[in-house]
Formats: structure tokens, sequence, C-alpha cells
């Protein structure tokens, strides 16, 4: 006789909440069945080449990078890498905003210097956008697998009179394909459900045309669209599952030393990238500060934000224990944990689309900061469950058994020992989650409680009024909010990935 | 007193929009007879809660008009709720079928949006001294046009002169002028639904086909007078007061308006304003909208055109009896959805 773990109904019925959405929009989707036209193809290709640049984009930018802050001995390499992987710390809608606001005529850039550069809108501003601020998603997946790599194989590939250049092409770079992969996937699935950037630069993406219909009040034709794009969706996230990262045992590390030539050809290369994901908005926003100062902002929408997501990451980390320990415990929990990652797949303005219908066939929940939250817990639990599972998994179960033995029930047991060790991870997650949902904005916008702004919501109401000047404050303070979390990923959780080597 | 704080708050909280007259208080309009506009001194004060939703999303004019307001009444908790005004109006309707009520009062920045809720019998009917202020057209019993304001082609100097434009909106798909257009914004899409009303679907789907192939998109019109200016385009689509707004706060700007006759392009629509809610507060609330010194502020600061008698037109804008407007009923222009659904048939929305 086997007996379920206790933790499973919970995490069944977690599970169950996180497919809702889902049932929602198809139930949604059958009122109206214009499932395709032209105008479709139209967005379908274009979410599917911004995708596409922006995957090759990023191969492109951050593999170089991780091979440099893996293997290049140059001064101060811990604050580069913090550097290079800073524009983790910028919401691409506010990389969007200030890269539009400063480029084109009329532009700041043209307004400070005199100098007309081209408007940077469409695909390809679109593109560089997401570039610049998901290249290091490819960086810090691929600098992970280059510092688990052996370097004497090639030392014995240059013994053999391998160029350096040749041996790192075939020998090092083939042993971290899935590094990159895993690294593109992610890039892939942040660039679909990403809102603001293709709004900003007005590229019809399934994104921006799901909001121009929930707008119109088309209901049905958001969901439908919604659910094609989530079709896409799960290809990535299916793709991703198939990418396992292949361990080597892990030996002395590969370490280069440049000569000075080399170390400013490098610094060269890698300006233009800091120079327009990190300097230039933060430049605008100062621009903009020094212009306009504080007017119309109030300190109550940063209130909100913290409010919200607060909320937010708390439900997340209490819901994702029993998911986390029913993940542990067998298959089917296994499964479950599965079907709740589906939630950081489903882009925010899908997730807005469904429960809107939601508030309305529950009134009591309509407007409510209860939904807004709920919207928040269903999109980012699994940021929750992963560090929650990832630090319990790496407890020593012979604790708990000990603890069993000299009498401790489970309860006592999961109370004084496992609760108690896991309590860094559950920390850890609800940063990420809190995170997160601070910078979340398309759901926001649809699901937040009358007069609810927060900053996000602010500084997408001040681009769209035209008043650029007025987003100075609500955009440093959201850049500011997520450096502080950034900081708080490197220091803790993502130590081991972004730890510089060799010492 | 009291009138001079709730101005002097209203200019102070006003934008940077240099050259704007000082705020003097109103004095030419002391022969208030029964249909001049009233003062804010007249209203009684408001008291209790009440819920709006403003289909407007800019952080400017119409907020310092609520935050002034909200300053006189201290009894008075105003919930805004902001969004595209065609995306409020369908959210109220779809609030009522589902048996929710959210909003007390409709503010939209056009009157399509308003006939759409209108018509769906959710309005509560205006007293005939409210509506009676208004000038004669703009008199509705269900709701309450605030300001109008007319459709404009703004150009830019530099690259067009302007007898390059035609004065007809027809002829503009066949010209060879670059063309800025926000789709997406409600003013624009009143527009097309007038258009729709003159021409018919068919000349209006050609129409928008002719524009799209030689337009650039933004996402409001302000956008679409900041593109014009900055020389993106030759020409926009774009109420009149964005123009105006741009010029005062930029005297040297490269842009100026033209206008269209007899046709959609200088259709004159206006802002409005209903009470979904029983009860006297959002009629009041909806009164002190339609004062003297709410209707001058935004003639004077936003060169809106105040609809309410004995109240002064803004500055810079050719005299109403120089435009010819077609003659269309506003209320008509509620019938948006076979607008929305022709332009995305046709690839523009």
């Amino acid at each position: 006789m086997t007996r379920w773990p206790s933790s499973y109904p919970l995490a069944a019925l977690i599970a169950l909440l996180a497919i809702l959405p889902i049932g929602v929009l198809i139930d949604l989707a059958a009122d109206e069945a214009a499932l395709f036209d032209a105008h479709n193809l139209r967005v379908l290709s274009n979410t599917l080449l911004l995708m596409a640049f922006t995957v090759l984009g990023s191969v492109l930018i951050g593999v170089p990078l991780a091979l440099v802050t893996a293997y290049v001995q140059f001064p101060w390499r811990r604050l580069w890498l913090v550097i290079l992987a800073a524009p983790l710390a910028i919401p691409s809608y506010i990389g969007a905003f200030t890269l539009y606001a400063a480029f084109g005529r009329g532009g700041e850039i043209d307004n400070l210097l005199g100098v007309p550069l081209p408007a940077m809108d469409g695909l390809p501003g679109a593109s560089l956008v997401m570039i610049l601020y998901s290249y290091p998603f490819v960086m810090l997946t691929t600098r992970a697998s280059l510092l688990s790599l052996d370097a004497s194989l090639v030392n014995a590939a240059r013994t053999l009179g391998m160029s350096l250049g040749m041996s790192l092409w075939k020998v090092v770079l083939p042993r971290v394909a899935t590094g990159i992969a895993a690294g593109g996937l992610l890039v892939a699935l942040y660039t679909l459900s990403d809102f603001g950037t293709p709004a900003i630069m007005r590229l019809d993406t399934f994104t921006r045309v799901i909001f121009v219909e929930y707008n119109a009040f088309g209901l049905s034709q958001a969901a439908m669209l919604s659910l094609q794009l989530l079709v896409i969706v799960g290809l990535v996230l299916f793709l991703e599952s198939r990418v396992r990262g292949s361990r080597e045992k892990p030996g002395r590390h590969l370490t280069l030393w440049p000569d000075r030539p080399q170390r400013l050809l490098i610094a060269l290369l890698v300006s233009p990238v800091i120079l327009l994901a990190v300097v230039l908005p933060l430049a605008i926003f100062a621009v903009w500060l020094a212009r306009e100062g504080s007017a119309g902002f109030d300190l109550r929408y940063a209130w909100n934000s913290a409010h919200a997501s607060f909320l937010a990451a708390l439900c997340a980390v209490v819901l994702a224990i029993p998911v986390a320990h029913a993940a542990i415990a067998g298959r089917a929990g296994r499964f479950m944990e599965r079907v709740t990652y589906f939630g950081f797949g489903v882009p925010g303005i899908v997730m807005g689309t469904a429960l809107v219908y939601v508030g309305l066939k529950l009134p009591f929940l309509y407007q409510t900061l209860g939904l807004l939250v709920l919207c928040y817990v269903l999109r980012f639990l699994p940021l929750a469950v992963g560090s929650v599972r990832s630090t319990a998994e790496g407890l020593d179960s012979s604790l708990v058994k000990a603890a069993r033995v000299l009498g401790a029930s489970p309860r006592e047991a999961f109370q004084r020992v496992t609760l108690p060790l896991t309590l860094r991870g559950m920390i850890a997650g609800a940063a990420l989650v809190f995170l997160e949902a601070m910078r979340e904005l398309p759901a926001t916008l649809m699901l937040g409680p009358t007069g609810f702004e927060t900053l996000a919501t602010y500084l997408w109401r001040v681009y769209e009024a035209g008043y650029f000047g007025r987003a100075a404050i609500p955009g440093l303070l959201l850049v500011l909010m997520s450096a502080l979390g950034l900081a708080l990923m490197l220091s803790g959780e993502r130590r081991a990935e972004l730890e510089v080597s060799g010492k | 007193m009291q009138r001079r704080a709730f101005l002097r708050s209203a200019c102070l909280n006003s934008l940077a929009v240099a050259g704007a007259v000082g705020c003097l208080p109103v004095s030419a309009w002391a022969s208030d007879t029964e249909n001049m506009a009233l003062s804010v001194e007249q209203l009684p004060p408001l008291e209790g809660d009440l819920t709006l939703y403003l289909g407007r999303g800019e952080g400017g004019l119409y907020e310092n008009v609520l935050e002034a307001i909200r300053k006189r009444n201290p009894k008075f908790n105003l919930q805004v709720r902001r969004g595209v005004t065609a995306a409020l109006a369908n959210t109220i309707v779809a609030e009522s079928k589902a048996g929710v009520r959210r909003a007390d009062v409709f503010w939209a920045v056009d009157s399509g949006a308003i006939g759409l809720v209108a018509d769906a019998g959710l309005a509560r009917p205006l007293p005939a001294a409210l509506t009676g202020q208004l000038k004669p057209g703009f008199q509705y019993p269900q709701w309450a046009p605030v300001t109008g304001r007319i459709r404009t082609l703004p150009y830019n100097t530099e690259r067009v002169t302007p007898d390059r434009i035609p004065d007809s909106v027809m002829a503009l798909a066949d010209s060879d002028l670059s063309i800025g257009w926000a789709p997406a914004y409600a003013s624009f899409q009143s527009f097309v639904t007038a258009m729709r009303l003159l021409e018919g679907e068919q000349a209006t789907a050609d129409w928008l086909k002719g524009v799209s192939e030689r337009a650039k998109s933004y996402a409001g019109e302000l956008g679409v007078v900041m593109g014009v200016e900055r020389g993106e385009v030759d020409i926009g689509f774009a109420n009149h007061y964005y123009t105006l707004r741009l010029k005062s706060g930029k005297p040297e700007a490269k842009v100026d308006l033209a206008f269209t006759n007899n046709d959609a392009g200088c259709l004159v629509n206006a802002s409005g304003i209903l009470a979904l809610s029983e009860g006297d507060l959002p009629i009041n609330f909806i009164r002190y909208l339609l004062t003297r010194e709410v209707q001058s502020y935004l003639a004077r600061e936003a060169y809106e055109i105040p609809l309410v008698n004995g109240v002064q037109p803004p500055q810079g804008l050719p005299a109403l009896s120089a435009i010819s407007p077609p003659k269309l009923d506003l209320t008509q222009l509620a019938d948006l959805r076979p607008t929305l659904n022709l332009m995305r048939r046709v690839g523009v929305l």
C-alpha cells in the first residue's frame, strides 16, 4: 500500500489553479471564431522575427562576453561582470522608452548635441532593445557552462598546434552548446511575453495586438490571439525542457592574459553595449529629472508597487512550499510542479485578459487588489517553487530521519528541521517574485483597482500622454529596486553562476 | 476668496505651458443670466464617495481640474480610473452586463464613447437647468458635452506649403504627402466613424488603405503633432489643441494647422460626461465641470473650446464660423463597433 505524500492534495489544487487561465481563454475564444486572417499572419511573422533576431543577437553578444568574463584576466573582473549583467536590472520597456525618446529627429540626443540620429522604432528598434536587455541571460548561462569545463582539453589542442581561436571554436563551444541553447530559449520566452517594448517601438506583435483588442474590449478576439501566442510559448517551453545541461568533471580553469592592445580592443567592443543598455537610459532620466524635477509624482505610487508586490511574494512562497515538497516526494508531484511552471510562460497580458473575465464573473474579485495579487502569484509562482525546491533538495534527508527517530512527529520535524533550513530559499524566492511583480506592466494596467497607480502604470501613462519628463522618477526608482534585487540574487542563489573563478 | 484659491491652485498646478495668460479671475460675465455658466461659488459643496472613469491617459490638465475640485471639497472622496476612452466605455458596458457597477460618472474625450454607453441605457437623465447652460446644438438630455475639439491637419511648415494640402480629407489618400496618425486613439476612431457615416463603408475602407501605405503610426495624437513638428511626416491627423499647446510652449515650432472643408476631416467633436448612478452627487460633480472657472481654465490652458454659454474660446484658433464642419449628430458616433471591425479588416488596427 502506498500512502500519498501529504503535500499532494494541496499541490494538486494549486496546479489546477495555475491552468485555470487556459480554461478561461478557451471559453472566451469560443465566442468568436475569427481564428486567423491576413492581419494575424503579419502579427505572427512580426512576433517570430522579433524572437529570432533577439535570440540571434543575444547569442552573438552574450557568448563572446561569456568567454571574456569567464577566461580573460583583467583588472576589476568582478566589477565588469556586474556591469555587464546590469541590463537585467532595467526592465526592457524602460530601455525602449528612453531609446525611443533619445533617437530620431528632435529626440533628446538631437536636442542636446545637435546630432540627428535615425529614429529607433519598428522591428529594428524593438530587436535592438530586446537584445540589449536580454543578452545577459545567454551570457550568464554560457558562462556557467564555461566555468564547469576543464582547461586541459584546450591546452592539449593548443599543444597540438591549434590556434587559440580555433581551439575555443572547436573544443570549447561545442561543449557549452547546451548552456547557450538554454540561455537562448530563456531569451525567446522573454521576448514572447514582453509587452512594453513592442508597444513603444510600435511593432505589432501578439502582446501589442492583444492589448489593442482588449482596449476595444474585444475580449474573445484577445483570447483567441492569446491562445495562439500560448502555442508558441508552449513550443519554446517544450524545447527548453529538452535541453539538459551536460556535466563534466570540473578541472582547472582556462585563464587568458591579454596584452594591453588586446584589452583595449575588448573594451572598445564592449563599450557600445554598455553605453546603449545602461548609460543612455540613466543619462536620459537624469536629463529629464533636471528638466522637470518631481512634477506629478506621488510617493504613493512607489508604496502601491511595493505593497502589491510584497503581498504577491508572500502568497507565492506560501503556495510554493507544498508544491516544492510534492515535487520532491514523487513523480506525480513532479508533474504538478511542471504544471505550475506553465504560469511563467503565460505573458502578463494574457493572464490579465483571462483574469478580467474571471473578475467579471466573480464581482467580489473584480478590480480588487486580491485579483491583481492572484495574477502576480500565478505568473511568478515558479520562481518561488524553483528556489524553495532547490534548497529543500539540498537538504540532507538524514537530518529529518534523525529527528523522526528521536521522536519528532512529521509536523515537528518539518517545523524544527526542514523549515529553518529552507528559509534561505524561501527568502530568495520571495525576492524574485517581488521584483518581477514590481516590474509587471500590462497585467497591472488591466487588473489594478481604481485609483491604484504603481510605478509601472504611472510610467506607462506619462509615455502615452507624451509627458516624457515625468518618467524620470518612477523610472529611476524601478531601476534602483531592480538593481537591489539583482544584488540580492548575485549574493545569494546565483552565486555559483556568477562567482569569479580561479581563486 | 475660495474662488481665488480654486483658480490659484488650478494655475499653480498647470503644466509649463509657457505664455499662458495670467490667471486673472474671469470678469467679463457680470450679466449672469440663467443660461450662463455658473461660478463654483454658486454650487453646493460635494460630499461623499464618487468613482470617475476618466477616458484620458494624460497626467495633465484634467488632473489639475480634478485636484482643484478635491481641494475645494475636503469631504469629497473622488476615485479616478484612467484609461483609453473606448476601452472604458466598453468596460462600463461589459460591467453592466455582468451585473457590476463600479463607475458613478464617465468623462470621455469623445462623444462616440459617450453615445456607446448611453445607447446601452446606462446614462441617467440630466436636469434641464444643467443642459440649458450649454450652447445650442450641444444640449443632450442624457449627457453633457464638456469641451469641444476640431479635427485638424497639423502640417510641417518646412516640408509642406498650405497650397499642397487638399481641402478634402478624402483627397488626402491620393496625395503624395507622408502622413502621421494614431489609429488606436479614440478621437481618430470617432473621426473614421464620421467618415463611415458620411461617405459609406467602401469609400472609408479605400481611404484607410490608401492612407495606411504612406502613414506612420503614433500612440496618441500628441505624438502625431510632435512627429509632424520633428519632420518625421509631412502632415498628420489630430485634434486642434495638441498643435496649439505645442506652439504655446514652443512658439518657433515648425507646425501649423490646416482645415478641410465640410467633411469628416474638420468634424467638431466634444468631450463629454454622463452620470451612471443616481443621486445628486454625480450631477453636482458634472455641474462643477461646467462652471466658468473650469471652462475658462480648459480653454486657456488646454486650448479646448468651451461649450457653456458666456465663456470665451481659446486663442489661436480660427473662429468657429470660419470652419465648415459636416452636419452630424454627435451621438451617432457611438456606432464604433463597425468602425473597429472595418479598421481591423483593412489592417490598420
